[in-house]
């Protein structure tokens, strides 16, 4: 698991996978998680970078930071409601 | 002499159980198949037959009359599959042992968890009785708002909902009730198709079908008092008519064996499709993990790696065989009409004949003589 300044409950790695995969994947993870937990979703695919944010923003969830890694992005998302 | 047993005798375990007779001696190998249904059915034409009541026998075929002779069928259910014992228990009570196992269970349509279909609005065209329902409910229809949506993620043959979307315009518009009646389309992405150009496409036609597209909406639950689909994304769409594909899951049978994942699919490695931590199992078809999409074309372009794979370890070689992920889909926009896509591990949709060529729309029902006289048999 990933080091970081936040306690990652569920870790998603969507590498190698396209859209719909990554967002799906979240989507799912966020289903499961609990309401302040914080996610980490692993993303190499372009079309991720719309539209996860624009989804977090719709669901009114938080995404609290993207931090780009050598060939991939991860997503740090926080669980609101 | 090597014993096959295959579970499962839909699209995948017909197919590859005819491939594998097609490359193996009868000495050498016998090939069991384990399924209690007696036909075979070709899917796509629910579409279709959702609006038209044509005899069963148009799109249904014994199983006796696509199974190399070979095979040997056993109508029962797989009811425990013991992966140390290398056996599966059927419900005739008969304990069979296997060499090789071979999983195609599919997808289990768990409609119990929608808990709405019983509801004379509340219906679906993945099961042949759910069907025949939707064809009462859509002659009954007389206006009103028709609303169409996946319930999870994965689901069979992606495009399909978006399609019926189409297929109900051009129903309604035959009827003369178009002008009071409303389509809408709700998908879990901001676009009504993953890849981009595609969903492009599709919006074009939509907007001159008059079509309404309702992004991000994740099906959380129905409402079924108050007719409304509820998102995960708190939105509450009103319906007169829901058209709600079930929830899909892995079966029984393989959850208890420990073989499926969260959802109950088969972990199965991409490219060989083995069976993940498993000697001697590989899965094919909707029961699997794989991320490419549920569909018969999937089944289709992946039975050879698999026959391969497990002829290589019969003869104690390594099974390397890769199946990349090639496959193809049509998106039907009319009857006549559709989008032909290529796919493969490596790279997204790529289209092709994104002109909504009129000859492609007739492919996918023509598709169907194909599929009985040379696919399912496993000539091509
Ligand atoms: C409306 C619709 C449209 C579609 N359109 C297309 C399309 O255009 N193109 C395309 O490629 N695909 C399409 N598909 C998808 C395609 O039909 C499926 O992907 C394909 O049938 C999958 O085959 P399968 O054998 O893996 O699973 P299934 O067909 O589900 O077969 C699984 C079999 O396993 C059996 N089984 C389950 N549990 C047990 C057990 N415990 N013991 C023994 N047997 C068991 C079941 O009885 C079943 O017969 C469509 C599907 C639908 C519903």
């Amino acid at each position: 698991m990933f080091m970081t300044k936040y306690d990652i409950a569920i870790e998603i790695d969507a590498r190698g996978s396209f859209c719909p995969g990554p967002m799906m994947e979240l989507i799912k993870a966020i289903r499961q998680s609990e309401v302040g937990e914080f996610l980490s979703l692993l993303s190499e695919d372009e079309g991720t970078r719309n539209d996860v944010p624009a989804w977090i923003n719709k669901a009114k969830h938080e995404l609290v930071e993207i931090i780009y890694e050598d060939g991939y992005d991860r997503y740090i998302v926080k669980k609101l409601h | 002499m090597q014993r096959i047993v295959i579970v499962g005798g839909g699209f995948s375990g017909i197919n590859v159980a005819n491939k594998i007779s097609m490359k193996t001696k009868r000495k050498d190998v016998s090939i069991i198949l384990i399924e209690p249904r007696e036909d075979n059915v070709y899917e796509p034409f629910y579409l279709y037959w959702s609006f038209r009541k044509d005899p069963l026998k148009k799109f249904h075929i014994p199983i006796r009359k696509v199974l190399r002779k070979r095979v040997q069928h056993i109508p029962a259910l797989a009811t425990k599959i013991d992966t140390k014992n290398k056996s599966v228990d059927l419900s005739n009570g008969e304990t069979i042992r296997y060499d090789y196992l071979i999983i195609a269970t599919g997808a289990r349509m768990a409609e119990e968890k929608v808990g709405a279909y019983e509801k004379d609005n509340v219906h679906h065209f993945y099961l042949t009785k759910a069907t025949t329902e939707l064809q009462e409910a859509l002659k009954n229809f007389n206006g009103g708002t028709i609303v169409i949506s996946p319930s999870t993620v994965p689901y069979k043959c992606p495009p399909a909902p978006m399609e019926f979307a189409f297929m109900v315009d051009r129903y309604l518009r035959k009827r003369k009730i178009r002008d009071k009646s409303t389509i809408k389309f709700l998908y879990p992405l901001l676009r009504p198709y993953p890849e981009r150009r595609v969903a492009a496409k599709i919006q074009e036609l939509y907007d001159k079908r008059g079509i309404e597209f309702v992004e991000f909406f994740n099906f959380e639950r129905v409402d079924k008092e108050n007719n409304k689909i509820v998102s995960l994304e708190g939105d509450e769409i009103d319906y007169d008519l829901l058209v709600l594909i079930p929830p899909h899951e892995g079966h029984k049978v393989i959850i208890e064996a420990g073989l499926g994942d969260r959802e109950g699919f088969v972990p199965t490695d991409r490219f060989t499709l083995k069976v993940k931590d498993q000697d001697n199992i590989y899965a094919i078809g909707d029961c699997t993990n794989l991320p490419v999409s549920k569909s018969g074309a999937v089944s289709h372009f992946s039975a050879p790696t698999v026959a391969k794979n497990l002829l290589l370890e019969m003869e104690g070689k390594e099974p390397t065989e890769k199946y990349d992920g090639f496959t193809i889909c049509f998106v039907v926009t009319s009857p006549r009409r559709s989008l032909l896509l290529f796919f493969s591990y490596a790279y997204p949709p790529k289209k092709f004949g994104l002109h909504n060529l009129f000859i492609y729309g007739l492919v996918k029902k023509a598709f169907k003589i194909a599929y009985f006289k040379a696919i399912l048999r496993g000539y091509l």
